[in-house]
């Protein structure tokens, strides 16, 4: 493990999407380190807070030793990273935790449902750049609140939206149907045939994608999700960062995952988890 | 450059810790899952709490940031006395913390332990309130002195007796435990909390409570360990909420003999090291030879050295 010491540099903060800020932070030993799909562990300053935040990171370029962070402002901490500005220091701590396998050379289905997709543009690139063929689905609640389709260069992109006022109005889970069409079907229970596929949202729009995928017939193994939960240490100690493991017992976001195949987790016992 | 202050500390039974800096329960793990603490700077690890057989601990969610502190109800997910016995009592020296459900399970792990390289010592969990009857010893002094002479009987080891604030005397348990043979105590254990998701309309923790620690109860925390360092005449190791080393000093003023870093460990990794030198420095700049010249009031503490 290769943890960051020293405090990261804000380069940059923009507006990515309506309700998101996204901070860009100069930490080249840490964007050397990083694979896509880890997270850092976010040391914030607010009144009354004490943990760090977990924040997958979105992007990285390791030539300039620059990383990306996507988030939603919901409460003390993700607010008083929201107003970092150029100059500023940031503590993190990483890069933590397993990523994607990105392995494999099946096309790629990236589903995205609101902030999920905060993990993907760095993921979609390495994607592209291994020369795999990449289809994104991309669901918010308004068309504001989607990610430009500029930031999957080199990827197909599809979005939903619940009002309609982009895409498909409905789920993103909806899309599948119409992505997997394009390719020749899953074959047996195997991971052979079909595209692989990366998801990343909220806990019922996950469940409501593997119930899709089961009646569709792609494998959960073909399936591979980045895991939100509320998270104490981050490194494996607190133990405080629980998934339903199937047949007994519990993974850790920090260190089974969060990148998880959908085929590791118990998903009648994981339930949405309150973010304050 | 000037003579080191003395840091070391004594906690009965021949004990000496090079620092007076513990990392408390549940905070550290077994002592391999904390990559960036400096080692150096402690006194002693203690464990995650140790039962007879192994445990899959609570459902999620197990954790909640609270204003500043945090809630947790991870319950006592440990591998079991015989996999910390046999795999990792090789690797380190740690103090383990024993829990259970009845007085046979205490008993069983503190045998298990006894002459085993690596076991430093015990902490005698009386007061996990995460999981069913895990108050019951600690919230009476009468059962928390038979569970104490009870395992005082199977053990040679460093016993240190983990108090629970969940209580109207602390002072009667402290006695209890104290006269059933505990070498220190160590005060306290979390306080018994809760957070309701209004969203959805339900508590945050799938188990409704957890126990509440970080800066939130270091006051709370610092007032039993002035009332438990001026009643007891064995050490007691200090433990809520403290994050830097004033906070530390504060306990150490009120009487501690050590003190034990939670919930910042999760936090600042540094701060074990921090603590320890600025600790350090504090007696250096009050020309304190050692510890034992910072309590408040007259020390009625002699270690069973």
């Amino acid at each position: 493990m290769s943890l960051a010491l020293k405090p990261a540099v804000v380069l940059e903060r923009s507006t990515p999407m309506s309700g998101a800020v996204e901070l860009v932070v100069h930490h080249p030993p840490a964007a050397a380190a990083l694979r896509p799909g880890q997270f850092f562990q976010l040391a914030v300053a607010a009144p009354q807070t004490i943990l760090r935040r977990p924040y997958s990171a979105a992007w990285v370029d390791p030539d300039s030793g620059r990383i990306g962070f996507i988030f939603n402002v919901v409460g003390a901490g993700s607010g008083w990273l929201a107003v970092r500005h150029e100059g500023h220091e940031l503590d993190l701590l990483g890069p933590l935790g397993r990523g994607f396998d990105l392995d494999g050379s099946k096309p790629a289905i990236i589903v995205a449902g609101g902030l999920g997709v905060a993990v993907f543009p760095g993921v979609v690139g390495a994607l592209v750049a291994r020369g795999r063929q990449v289809t994104v689905l991309l669901g918010a609640r308004t068309s504001a609140q989607l990610l430009p389709s500029g930031r999957f260069p080199g990827a197909e992109v599809m979005t939903a939206t619940d009002d309609g006022t982009a895409g498909y109005q409905g789920s993103v889970v909806d899309l599948m149907p119409v992505a997997l069409g394009r390719f020749p079907p899953p074959q047996g229970e195997g991971r052979g045939g079909g595209p692989e596929i990366f998801a990343c949202g909220p806990t019922p729009m996950l469940q409501a994608l593997l119930e899709k995928s089961r009646r569709l017939g792609v494998p959960l193994g073909l399936i591979q999700v980045s895991l939100e939960t509320p998270m104490g240490c981050g490194v494996g100690t607190c133990l405080g960062c629980a998934i339903a493991r199937p047949g007994g017992g519990y993974l850790l976001t920090c260190l089974d995952g969060p990148c998880v195949r959908a085929d590791r987790v118990d998903w009648s016992r994981t339930t949405d988890a309150f973010h304050g | 450059m000037a003579e080191q202050p003395d840091l070391s500390v004594h906690l009965g039974r021949g004990l000496r810790l090079r620092s007076p800096v513990m990392v408390a329960s549940g905070t550290f793990g077994y002592g391999f899952d904390a990559p960036l603490v400096d080692r150096t700077a402690l006194g002693a690890i203690v464990t995650k709490g140790t039962t007879p057989r192994a445990r899959e601990g609570n459902a999620p969610t197990r954790i909640a940031e609270t204003p500043s502190g945090m809630l947790n109800a991870i319950g006592l997910q440990n591998p079991g006395v015989d996999h910390v016995a046999r795999i990792y009592a090789p690797m380190w020296a740690a103090w383990v913390n024993v829990a259970g459900d009845a007085v046979d399970d205490y008993v069983g792990v503190a045998r298990r332990l006894d002459g085993v390289a690596g076991v430093a010592g015990l902490e005698l969990n009386i007061s996990c309130p995460n999981i069913a009857n895990g108050l019951q010893f600690g919230i009476d002094p009468r059962p928390a002195a038979q569970l104490t002479t009870a395992v005082r009987a199977v053990t040679r080891l460093p016993l240190l007796v983990k108090l629970t604030p969940n209580v109207t005397d602390i002072l009667a348990v402290g006695r209890a435990v104290e006269d059933a043979g505990a070498d220190a105590v160590s005060a306290i254990n979390t306080y018994v909390g809760m957070a309701i998701d209004v969203r959805r309309r339900r508590p945050v923790l799938s188990r409704g409570s957890g126990g509440l620690s970080g800066p939130a109860i270091k006051p709370l925390a610092l007032h039993a360990v002035w009332q438990l360092s001026a009643a007891l005449s064995i050490p007691v190791v200090g433990i809520g909420g403290i994050m830097t080393a004033a906070d530390a000093l504060e306990f150490l003023l009120a009487g501690a003999a050590a003190v034990q870093l939670g919930t910042v460990n999760y936090v600042r990794p540094q701060a074990a090291r921090e603590v320890r030198d600025g600790i350090a420095s504090y007696l250096d700049e009050h020309h304190l030879g050692d510890l034992g010249a910072l309590p408040i009031r007259p020390a009625r503490v002699e270690a069973h050295v």
